[in-house]
């Protein structure tokens, strides 16, 4: 004779007999659905990409196309130095996928507080989503000796202004290629097409510019800030001097004095300034030595017709043909 | 300069070359496309930049001249001194954790910690949790360091209500970031062991936070807004409460204790903050303007169950103050700014303390800054004369380029 227990006991195990019989082949298809799902290469919905500056922002655009949702933070006509770290961007960067940034102590003055505002553990250094874009480009102006303040608010770690070379353009699109396929490979085709559409574009639009390279090869020129050096290595403009005695240090007229007289020596007859600096300066330089005062956008949007990153070259080297 | 700048501009542009030349072999060839973007692969790794995993050291030096006409009106009364050197040394701790040290050494404290915390870099939702010591988020000014004011001193509510130097507490901190209606708020609570620093003269029966009840807690709730893209403002409000030993007198023995001379009563400071900012981005380097202002109201408990024979010394009415300053960029390295106070000053048993003040302020660098002040100090006619002040400043930064202060 079965107790009580012993009853209820039995009736629940057929219950639960019945019960998985009738469920265990829904159980079965979500088991396969849950192991397709977790072994197979979903395609994201959009990947959420925030860079630094609008150059990359674009890049980032070309390569990613519709599958990624693109911000920036800095504008292209505002000192990539001093961005303010405004709460504002720590909304955007709470919930990016991957935080794209220049490095080489660029965005040193700001980038630290706004990760740290984030708490975005996928844009933090070794997370998935961290991009030091300066990683893949071969740095120009790293010191060989010893570095100090003393030498203005030199960047130890190289040069940071490497995207007006059309080559680093490549670089940064192969970059992104990479990273989006890495954490979205069910669109790699999509980015790797997206790359090769957008290396194409760039070729032709560099080989349209061969004649006006021709008109700037060797030309002297004087640049108020070092963010020039990569655009002259790439057009072999020749940088006699800058306006700058030191990076970040503002003209003296010491200083100017003595640019006014290599200016005359080399026949300089540009001086390339962005457009957020203090024109007056170069104003009064140039009425000293003839030279024309030339304001190009170092950036995509640093001047409203400048939207985006095979525009921006083209336009500088354009503008700057057009001086000699 | 410039002409070892061209030598190393050609050397590096022959390496240059050479990387582009092995990009294209090994590139190249690869893609099908020998004129195309080369790979990342081909730049040579410089490896980390920090191999041995050394934390950030840093120094600040913070020097202050008095040159007021009556004498110095310093606390160690020097015309010339050395404020505060603080050190800091900031480093990830692990995946986990980050942590920050500051220690402060001055003639007046000798050395002292600043702020010392460990900050979460992994939790989720938005939360993050730091413990240790640290500067209290109560105010807007309260939560910057001494020397990245906008003035030589804090203002006279801050100095009056929480703390000369800046109030600090140890324990735990506790923020969420959140953003329901579209802008950036955020929630700071904290959990600490004191209402600022002990007092060495006043020696109650029991420590303010022998009870739970007794810690000092906060909390502050940011609202930051962008109006545009040139200007936004930021509007917070904050309270802090906790006990704090007040006075007694004549004192007491206490036959286990020995001499009691103070008991703990709570006292809470609720306030408001606004701060406005203009910075046009294109002109950035050369304008800008900030206004802001605070204020504040200290509650002080008045029900305090004194010993027999006792009388209570302590505060025993609510105070309030505030202070309003502006800052606007004359030119790139150089600011003027202005400051209005005004309290009913709890050292002048609630008297109204006023004082104006006008900046120059010079930035030789972002690590260096120099600043010209002077002060009309008004305290109550029946506690002192009024006093005409004159300061300098100089700070300094050694170290690592430290992110702007915002």
């Amino acid at each position: 004779m079965l107790s009580i227990n012993d009853r209820v006991s039995l009736s629940l195990r057929i219950l639960m007999k019945n019960t998985f019989a009738k469920v265990r082949p829904f159980l079965t298809a979500a088991i396969a659905l849950a192991a397709v799902t977790a072994f197979s290469r979903p395609a994201l919905a959009q990947l959420n990409v925030v860079t630094s500056t609008t150059d990359l922002a674009d890049i980032a655009k070309s390569v990613g196309g519709a599958h990624v949702n693109v911000k920036h933070i800095g504008e292209g006509y505002q000192d990539p130095h001093f961005v303010e770290a405004k709460p504002s961007f720590v909304l955007q960067l709470r919930n990016a996928d991957v935080w794209a940034f220049v490095g080489l102590d660029l965005e040193i003055g700001w980038m630290p507080l706004l990760l740290d505002g984030a708490r975005n553990p996928k844009i933090r250094l070794g997370g998935s989503g961290y991009l030091d874009v300066s990683s893949v480009i071969p740095v120009l102006d790293r010191p060989s000796g010893n570095v100090d303040r003393s030498q203005g608010d030199v960047h130890p770690l190289g040069n940071p202004h490497y995207w007006l070379d059309p080559d680093n353009g490549k670089r940064i699109a192969h970059l992104f290629q990479t990273k989006f396929s890495q954490l979205d490979p069910g669109n790699s085709a999509a980015y790797q097409s997206n790359e090769r559409a957008f290396d194409a574009k760039l070729d032709a639009a560099m080989r349209a510019l061969v004649p006006a390279l021709a008109k700037i090869k060797d030309q002297p020129v004087v640049a108020w800030h070092t963010s020039w050096r990569y655009f002259a290595e790439y057009t072999h403009m020749n940088i006699v001097g800058f306006m700058e005695p030191k990076p970040g240090v503002p003209p003296s007229p010491s200083h100017l004095a003595g640019l006014i007289q290599t200016m005359r020596r080399t026949n300089a007859k540009v001086i390339v300034m962005e457009p957020f600096y203090d024109r007056k300066t170069a104003d009064f330089v140039a009425s000293r030595t003839g030279a024309k005062v030339l304001i190009l956008p170092p950036s995509v949007g640093g001047i409203r017709s400048v939207n985006d990153y095979i525009g921006l070259l083209t336009y500088d080297i354009t503008q700057l043909a057009s001086t000699f | 300069m410039r002409d070892s700048t061209k030598q190393d501009s050609a050397s590096r542009a022959d390496s240059i070359a050479l990387v582009r030349e092995l990009e294209h072999l090994q590139g190249g060839a690869a893609r099908g496309d020998s004129g195309s973007a080369p790979p990342a692969a081909a730049i040579p790794s410089t490896g980390p930049t920090n191999p041995r995993l050394l934390p950030d050291f840093s120094a600040v030096g913070d020097l202050v001249g008095d040159l007021s006409p009556k004498g110095s009106t310093q606390p160690d009364q020097t015309r010339f001194g050395v404020r505060e050197v603080e050190l800091a040394i900031q480093a990830a701790v692990d995946p986990y954790f980050r942590g920050d040290v500051f220690l402060g050494i001055s003639d007046l404290e000798s050395i002292s910690i600043e702020q010392a915390y460990l900050t979460t870099t992994n939790l989720p939702y938005g939360l993050e949790v730091r413990l240790g010591r640290f500067l209290m988020p109560v105010g807007k000014e309260n939560t910057t360091h001494r020397h990245d004011l906008h003035t030589i001193e804090y203002p006279y509510v801050i100095q009056r209500f929480l703390s000369d130097d800046g109030l600090k507490g140890t324990g735990v901190w506790l923020s969420k970031i959140f953003s329901p209606f579209g802008f950036y708020q955020e929630l700071q609570l904290t959990a600490v062991d004191r209402f600022g620093d002990r007092p060495d003269s006043l020696i109650t029966p029991e420590p303010p936070n022998k009870e739970l009840g007794g810690l000092t807690y906060s909390a502050r709730l940011r609202n930051y807004v962008d109006l545009s893209e040139s200007t936004n403002f930021e509007l917070s409000a904050s309270a802090i409460s906790g006990k704090r030993e007040q006075p007694l007198s004549p004192g007491y023995t206490d036959p286990t204790l020995g001499a009691i001379n103070a008991l703990n009563a709570r006292q809470t400071v609720v306030g408001a903050d606004l701060t406005y900012r203009w910075r046009p981005l294109q002109q950035g380097l050369y304008k800008s303007f900030i206004l802001q202002g605070e204020v504040m109201r200290q509650l002080n408990e008045r029900d305090v169950d004194l010993p027999s024979g006792q009388s209570y010394d302590g505060p025993v009415r609510n105070y309030t103050g505030g202070y309003v300053f502006a800052r606007y960029q004359l030119t790139a390295r150089g600011f003027l700014g202005a400051r209005y106070d005004q309290l009913q000053d709890p050292m002048a048993a609630g008297g109204n303390t006023r004082a104006g003040s006008a900046y120059l302020e010079f930035f030789p660098s972002e690590f260096s800054k120099l600043v010209a002040a002077y002060e009309r100090y008004v305290p109550p006619s029946a506690v002192a004369a009024a006093t005409n002040r004159i300061l300098l400043q100089a700070t300094f930064s050694l170290g690592p380029h430290k992110p702007h202060p915002f």
